[in-house]
């Protein structure tokens, strides 16, 4: 693989704020093409990560490096080629709809504002209101119609859809979708919402307390991953290395384990595992990386 | 940019050049009036030629007359943190505020190239308004000028180049306060206050020393010496008094105790208190600043100041470039 065709690169990135550290010790390697969901709990580090990877922060330690180039470097080109869309979609509140496009036009080497008036023409979203004035649903479409107006080659969204209504998230998440199907971007966006990642993304990152416990393809992390249940055992000791959770309820064990899909012993009943639980399992992991969790299930 | 600028800051420059246009059209229709009291123009009167009768007169009409305007306009002191603190504070503290700094440095302009445009149209707009009150202003004190001379509090804080750079202290303040505080009106604050502190402490402990101040020393008139006459040891009007007082005849200054004691001793006496003085040999001394160091330490001042403001913008600078914010 050349290095443009990684969207993304990360080497040892660690960032620290006053507090402490937000993010350590960060090494991804993601494919261009497709959509990258970013997972974790509330103060993981998603957005130190996002804001690293688009160049609003610098990191502490190790390099980023978007589309093969260090994001420090902040040329035009390199900040024209990514699309960033923050945390509650944040506009110039006082400004027009038509005046954010002229923003958008005014800040860019390659700003396609026909497209952006045909997106928002579509939505039904006036250009001369006033961006304060557009419902939050009506401010996220305006910043992704901006944002996807830049013609990004790697989109960047934080938590686009957590502060939106059902049937806006909806609408909000078929605008990304059918971008996405016109080709040429790769979009990586963080959640802490699990569920619904099946049907729309296609590499995974899993990050907790600031470090990341899980990354790759969601298909071959699904076919590595399957859950065995069988008798109450302490650990399955053929297979200690592969286990990431352990649960005992009264007369059986259930472990998640990362096989490869090796033959079950005998006793022990395979099952795939789904995605959420999948990521679930990883989060309830302590954040070094040692050692499966084993917990008590009452019943 | 240029466009992007000035949408988001129309309202600040509007609101502000608004304020400046109506106080300065005040003053130049009060000025006018002021300035046609003098025939050949205030400047003839100043100085010893003061004297002249004409003179005296109109310098008594200019006080009947526009006195008030003079006592008013030492509020106008204010005005270059207005000016400054109004245009720096939401300078990124709005930004930083709303969140669209992540919205503003994601586009195609690198935020180094964002920051020294926003500085520097917005530091532009500070001085050139500043500019243009302290031009009016500068004119409409002429004839006050002429009477009491440039380096009083209320004609030198509010003339010629320290304004400008007052004006930019405040704005560089407030940007940097901005930057830290990331909120427009604690910024403001911030700016307001720092403006206050520097500009007093300057001006009461740092402007006197920016020269070694000139000591005039004479013999107390024996007679016919005045209360007056007798506290104006100095040349002209124009020179900055910044010490007076009585000395012994070997040129120790005396205390304010042991002027006292005197003046008691001569009231024991029955002397009269001049008479009294000249017997002993004392002294009146004067501290001053003659009136033609007003550029020197214009000068000097607005360097003190603009230097500050330099660095408190090379702070924000910093701050950006190595993305603190």
């Amino acid at each position: 693989m050349t290095e443009t065709e990684f969207a993304l690169r990360t080497d040892g990135v660690g960032k620290r704020y006053r507090k402490g550290w937000a993010l350590r010790d960060c090494t991804l390697n993601l494919p261009a093409g497709g959509v990258i969901a970013l997972v974790g709990p509330n103060g993981a580090g998603k957005t130190t990560l996002l804001r690293l990877v688009v160049g609003l922060l610098a990191p502490s330690t190790g390099t980023v490096e978007v589309l093969g180039h260090d994001v420090t470097a902040s040329t035009p080109h390199t900040l024209s080629r990514v699309g960033f869309l923050a945390q509650d979609h944040p506009l110039y509140k006082r400004f027009t709809v038509a005046e954010m496009l002229r923003f958008g036009r005014a800040c860019n080497l390659r700003f396609d504002q026909g497209l952006a008036q045909r997106r928002l023409a579509k939505l039904g979203i006036p250009l001369d209101r006033r961006t304060g004035t557009l419902s939050g649903g009506q401010q996220a479409q305006v910043a992704l119609a901006l944002a996807l107006a830049k013609r990004p080659d790697l989109l960047v969204l934080d938590e686009p859809v957590a502060s939106l209504d059902p049937l806006a998230r909806h609408e909000f998440l078929q605008v990304l979708m059918g971008a996405v199907a016109e080709g040429g971007v790769t979009v990586l966006f963080s959640s802490h919402v699990v569920h619904e990642l099946e049907r729309v993304c296609d590499h995974l990152v899993v990050l907790n307390q600031g470090r990341v416990t899980l990354t790759g393809d969601i298909d071959a992390l699904l076919a590595e991953h399957r859950l065995l249940v069988g008798p109450r055992t302490a650990t399955d000791p053929d297979r200690a290395g592969a286990v990431v959770e352990a649960v005992h309820s009264d007369r059986h064990t259930t472990l998640l384990v990362r096989d490869g899909g090796l033959p079950a012993a005998p006793g022990w009943q395979a099952q795939p595992v789904a995605l959420e639980d999948l990521v679930l399992a990883y989060l309830r992991r302590p954040s070094e990386p040692s050692g499966a969790v084993t917990s008590e299930v009452a019943a | 940019m240029t466009w992007l600028i000035w949408r988001q800051h129309r309202t600040e420059v509007c609101v502000l050049g608004l304020l400046v246009g109506m106080f300065g059209i005040a003053l130049l229709v009060l000025g006018t009036q002021a300035h046609d009291l003098f025939p050949g123009g205030p400047a003839r009167c100043a100085g010893p030629a003061g004297v002249d009768e004409a003179c005296v007169a109109s310098f008594r009409r200019l006080d009947e007359g526009y006195g008030y305007v003079e006592n008013l306009l030492a509020a106008f002191y204010l005005v270059p943190v207005v000016i400054g603190a109004f245009l720096g504070a939401p300078l990124l503290a709005r930004e930083l505020e709303d969140g669209t700094w992540q919205l503003a440095w994601t586009q195609a302009v690198p935020r180094t190239r964002w920051l020294a445009a926003k500085l520097a149209a917005l530091a532009g707009v500070t001085v050139t308004l500043t500019a243009l009150f302290t031009a009016v202003l500068t004119w409409f004190r002429q004839p006050f000028d002429a009477w009491e001379g440039r380096f009083q509090y209320d004609a030198f804080d509010l003339e010629g180049l320290v304004p400008v750079a007052y004006a930019l202290f405040a704005f560089g303040v407030a940007t940097a306060a901005g930057a830290i505080l990331r909120r427009s009106l604690p910024a403001f604050g911030v700016a307001f206050g720092a403006f206050l502190a520097a500009r007093m402490s300057v001006a009461l402990l740092a402007r006197p020393a920016y020269a070694t101040p000139l000591t005039t020393m004479r013999p107390v008139p024996a007679g016919g010496a005045t209360a007056d006459a007798a506290h104006r040891p100095v040349r002209s009007v124009a020179d900055w008094v910044i010490e007076r007082g009585y000395a012994d005849a070997s040129g120790r200054r005396l205390s304010s105790t042991e002027y006292y004691q005197l003046e008691d001793a001569a009231n024991r006496a029955g002397t009269n208190l001049n008479q009294f003085l000249h017997a002993r040999g004392i002294q009146q001394f004067g501290v001053y600043h003659p009136a033609d160091r007003f550029w020197t330490f214009q000068l000097i001042e607005a360097a003190l100041f603009v230097a500050a403001a330099a660095a408190l913008i090379g702070v924000v600078v910093w701050r950006v470039r190595r993305r603190v914010i």
